[in-house]
């Protein structure tokens, strides 16, 4: 150091110089420069080393170092950027196109090609670097035994040629990075993309060989040793076992092309290239292995595989990287210094396994993402195919734990049910059975239902717009013969049975509270993720330890559980008034599930319907028993006389029934005489109570029989009074048939397509635009109308709307809303327009007598969107309007 | 069969209870079956509507009561006044006295069947 100060600092140096060490000066930096160029030249030729060293010698003597090392660094530089980068980059100019090529588009590229060009270039720059660091060492020679001579002591060599190796490793990155062309990176993700899919193929097949167990001539003992290991975390271990030397060619040419790499500077360039080419190849194999099949769980294959290829590849490459560190080290003098840079970055004995360690975290928290995105964008799917698509349920929920990404799942769920499901063009069951498969599946993932109730959201509030939606939610509870029954159950269950099945079946498990472990760690987990205030408000989050209540979340489309039985009770009501026989052991049953979920008390009225069914069983089997035998009654009706065996009656407590749509009828005569004598024998029995009947309600089993054969069926009694009358008289007017019958024309010819539309009565158009019915003798189309002995042909039930027997509860609404209808009309032409809400507390605030407004929200909602269906109002935006 | 005045009914119908019908309507053109399920509903034979007591209907129940009918019937005074039955004699025994119709105020006595 003290020569460069006074060489650099001592300018009067200058002055000291003769004319003979001028001339020295000037021989031997016009002789260095000349050697230098030899050396460097290009044309491999070290002889003049021995000159240059003399040449170094002397200019040092002059004290002029820093020019020598200067100089020396220029024309290296230059040298480097001649016969080093511009040659490399020579090599790839033929694919510059790739350039513009996107990372996994498929092109039709010569692998092989590309994969020699590289190595080729590699080799071709790095023997050229080689030499120049030769060179180099010869002026670290000459500097050191300069100093050497001088001081009579050997000097530290390590320091100067420390010093100048960096500077020349600096110079090379920088000169190519400064003439990095933009296909260059592309170029090497194809190459790590083409040999990893070449080694995944090879250790795919070792893959596949462990899944498929003990096949080849190893050890079992150590086999199973090994493959119990790969879900564990020594993997170090495992690959000790592990016969990778098929493929550490393979790994080894790799390795060879990251430590060039490495050596030119492209350190983290080359780590990006194999980092992106092991993740996409991982993706690939993600999608590849998780495809559309939900009906089993791919995590664990996904994690195998991570260990059996990626993981190996690394391990391999590590060691390979570590390894030829120190080879090289030890058995060359002229190694380049900087390769043992991952040693120098992570010291420690241990290293690739901590690096692998790294790495199997990092790659297995991609194959998490990768595979939790690819099942949320199937959600919709997946839940649709619930419960059997349970698997991949799990496999989401374990990856949520990991990702912590629910809100992922939530954004784009509820866009999928906005796109998919949420649409006029869905069934309103369709929407409800998803509705509560989505509650099935996701709480599986969320047992507190955090993030379930920001997802149900918007089913809900799309159901609360829709008319039939309270009828669905209580066929589906109730009933399981409505075909699309929830799959987890028996075939014929109703929603509630299975509701109810699982709770006993959770008590029966004797688990006294709602969680086992996994849910109770799944829902650390879940609570450990920060929900949106809108996504669940804080009020419902902070309720610890609930559950999800699927019931619970049902009753929440409709408001209010009153609701929801009311509906049931019409429901009931209509189908026990169209029972023939007192079999209504499914209906108690139903009732009896209910009570245990609403309560006892708002099912009463329910209770004392079907106590009426089993009351008018004895009553009726009572009355048949008692009779007296119709002997006036066979001498009015001549030859068309019927047994009261024949007669069976409902009989209802009409307090508690809804509001029953009877219309009037004359029933055939001995019918309706058979009724008079029944209702006296009831009046007699239970005096003083007395029968009213219902004469068009009711259900009445025909068989008609032709000289063929006979045609069964089952019909209102309207249907069967109209057939009845043809029993006397072949041919009737509609006017003189509406009547005989006592309805209304238009009712009648309405009412009689039954029987035409069975081919048993024509239609024939007579005088005074009159229709004529006439009993068909011989049946048209007997073989296109059915009704053969087998299969009585039904007609009842709630199908066709006139055929309801029960005002549904809407039209039970309805009437009771009209009340408020001209308030409402009133208050919006003084207003212009309104929101549900303040039509709501004003009818709250203004009608508080004659009769006070108790509706719910949901009530009033209905009856408004009816006055829109009736063109009276207007909806829009929320607000709601006078129709103009 | 037409010439026959009995049609025997097929199994469908004779199975529907268990008994064997065969009652027939038989006419000159049609011949046909029936089995007639009818809807009725039933009433107390009584003037008003609601008891006078509890002022509940009288074809729903009393207060006290969870299913209507014979299980809670209603009784009448010889002042022609009905009341549920259960009601009344809550009245009555209620009363430290003789007990009066709660309508008319006439001393109560139950109407003697017939
Ligand atoms: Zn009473
Ligand atoms: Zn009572
Ligand atoms: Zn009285």
């Amino acid at each position: 150091m003290q020569e460069s100060t006074s060489s650099f600092c001592n300018l009067g140096v200058l002055d000291a110089l003769t004319d003979d060490s001028i001339q020295e000066i000037l021989e031997s930096y016009n002789g260095f420069c000349v050697t230098t160029q030899t050396l460097l030249g290009g044309a491999g030729d070290l002889s003049a080393g021995t000159e240059f060293v003399a040449h170094v010698h002397s200019l040092c003597k002059h004290g002029l170092e820093s020019l020598v090392r200067d100089h020396f660094l220029r024309v290296l530089e230059e040298a480097f950027e001649r016969n080093g980068a511009s040659k490399f980059w020579r090599h790839f100019d033929a694919y510059s196109n790739f350039a513009d090529l996107k990372r996994n588009d498929d092109v039709d590229i010569n692998e092989d090609e590309i994969q020699q060009v590289l190595c080729n270039a590699l080799e071709e720059i790095s023997l050229e670097k080689q030499y120049q660091e030769k060179c180099l060492l010869i002026l670290v020679h000459a500097l050191q035994s300069y100093k050497d001579q001088m001081s009579g002591e050997r000097h530290n060599f390590q320091a100067e040629r420390d010093y100048l190796v960096s500077k020349y490793q600096l110079l090379v990155s920088s000169v190519l990075m400064a003439t990095l062309p933009r296909h260059f990176p592309v170029i090497l993700h194809w190459y790590f993309k083409t040999r990893l899919e070449e080694l995944s193929t090879i250790m795919g097949e070792d893959f596949d060989d462990d899944a498929s167990l003990n096949k080849d001539d190893m050890d079992l003992d150590e086999k199973g040793k090994v493959f119990n290991k790969v879900g564990e975390m020594d993997v170090d271990e495992y690959y000790s076992h592990s016969r990778f030397s098929e493929n550490s060619r393979l790994v080894k040419n790799i390795g060879k092309v990251v430590l060039d790499l490495r050596s030119l500077g492209f350190t983290s360039m080359a780590e990006d290239a194999y980092a992106s080419a092991i993740f996409l190849l991982l993706k690939a194999k993600v999608h590849n292995l998780a495809g559309d099949d939900f009906r089993s769980s791919v995590l664990q294959s996904i994690k195998s595989w991570i260990q059996a290829v990626p993981l190996q590849f690394l391990h391999a490459l590590l060691v390979y990287l570590g390894n030829s560190v120190s080879y090289e080290s030890t058995s060359s003098g002229l190694k380049s210094p900087l390769a043992p840079q991952s040693s120098v970055c992570c010291p420690g004995i241990d290293t690739p396994s901590e690096g692998l360690i790294r790495w199997k975290l990092r790659l297995e928290y991609f194959a998490y993402e990768t595979l939790q995105d690819l099942r949320i964008a199937k959600l919709f799917e997946i839940i649709v195919d619930y419960p059997e698509s349970s698997p991949a349920i799990k496999d989401l929920k374990l990856c949520l734990e990991y990702t912590g990404q629910h809100s992922k799942l939530v954004e784009s769920f509820i866009s999928a049910l906005r796109y998919r499901l949420l649409t006029a063009g869905a069934s309103t069951n369709d929407i409800l059975h998803q509705y509560v498969s989505t509650i099935k599946a996701l709480r599986t993932i969320d047992p507190a239902g955090v993030f379930l109730e920001a997802v149900g959201e918007p089913i809900r509030d799309y159901l609360r717009g829709r008319k039939d939606t309270i009828k669905c939610i209580v066929t589906m509870l109730t009933d399981g013969t409505s075909g699309s029954s929830s799959a987890s159950g028996n075939p014929g269950d109703s929603l509630l049975e299975e509701l109810n099945r699982d709770e006993e079946i959770r008590e029966n498990d004797g688990v006294d509270d709602d969680f086992n472990t996994d849910d109770r760690q799944a829902w650390i987990n879940a609570s450990c993720w920060q929900p949106d205030p809108v996504e669940a408000d804080s009020l419902k989050g902070s309720r610890n330890r609930r559950k999800v209540d699927i019931l619970g979340m049902i009753v929440g489309i409709i408001g209010s559980k009153d609701q929801l039985v009311n509906e049931y009770r019409t429901m009931l009501a209509e189908k026990l008034l169209n029972k023939s026989d007192y079999d209504i052991d499914a209906e108690i049953r139903t009732v009896e599930l209910l009570k245990i979920h609403f309560g006892e008390s708002s099912l009463q009225k329910c209770e004392i319907m079907l106590n009426d069914l089993i009351d008018s069983k004895r009553t009726n089997s009572n009355i048949k028993a008692t009779i007296k035998p119709p002997s006036q009654t066979s001498a009015d009706t001549g030859d068309n006389a019927i047994s009261m065996d024949l007669i069976s009656a409902t009989i209802l407590s009409s307090n508690f029934w809804p509001p029953i749509q009877d219309e009037p009828l004359n029933l055939p005569g001995p019918v309706d005489q058979l009724l008079c004598d029944y209702a006296k024998r009831f009046s007699e029995i239970k005096t003083p109570r007395k029968l009213q009947w219902k004469k068009s309600l009711g259900t009445v089993k025909l068989e008609l029989q032709f000289e063929d054969r006979a045609m069964q069926f089952t019909v209102a009694p309207v249907h069967a009074s109209i057939i009845m009358q043809f029993q006397d008289q072949m041919s009737w007017t509609s006017k003189d048939l509406a009547a005989a019958i006592g309805v209304p024309v238009d009712v009648l010819n309405r009412r009689i397509n039954f029987w035409i539309s069975k081919g048993i009565i024509a239609e024939s158009h007579g005088a005074d635009s009159d229709h004529v019915y006439t009993l068909m003798e011989n049946m048209v189309d007997p073989g296109k109308n059915g009704g053969s002995n087998g299969s009585p042909q039904e007609l009842l039930g709630g199908d066709e709307e006139e055929e309801r027997s029960v005002a549904s509860v809407e039209d039970q609404l309805r009437k009771e809303m009209t009340v408020y209808e001209k308030f409402i009309l009133g208050m919006l032409t003084n207003f212009g327009s309104m929101a549900l809400d303040r039509i709501h507390n004003t009818l709250k605030m203004f009608c508080i007598s004659d009769p006070a407004y108790d509706k719910s929200l949901q009530q009033l909602q209905s009856f408004l969107s009816g006055l829109v269906s009736e063109e009276k109002l207007e909806h829009r935006d929320g607000m709601y309007f006078l129709k103009k | 069969m037409i010439t026959s005045g009995i049609l025997y009914l097929s199994n469908w119908f004779s199975l529907a209870n268990g008994i064997n019908y065969k009652c027939l309507v038989i006419g000159s053109s049609l011949n046909l079956a029936i089995r007639w399920h009818a809807v009725a509903s039933w009433t107390w034979d009584a003037h008003d509507e609601t008891c006078g007591i509890c002022r509940m209907a009288f074809d729903g129940c009393c207060p006290d009561c969870k299913l209507p009918g014979d299980d809670c019937p209603l009784i009448w005074g010889v002042c022609n006044h009905a009341f549920h039955l259960h009601c009344i004699l809550k009245w009555v025994n209620s009363q430290t006295s003789q007990a009066h119709c709660p309508m008319c105020r006439r001393e109560w006595q139950f109407k003697g069947s017939e």
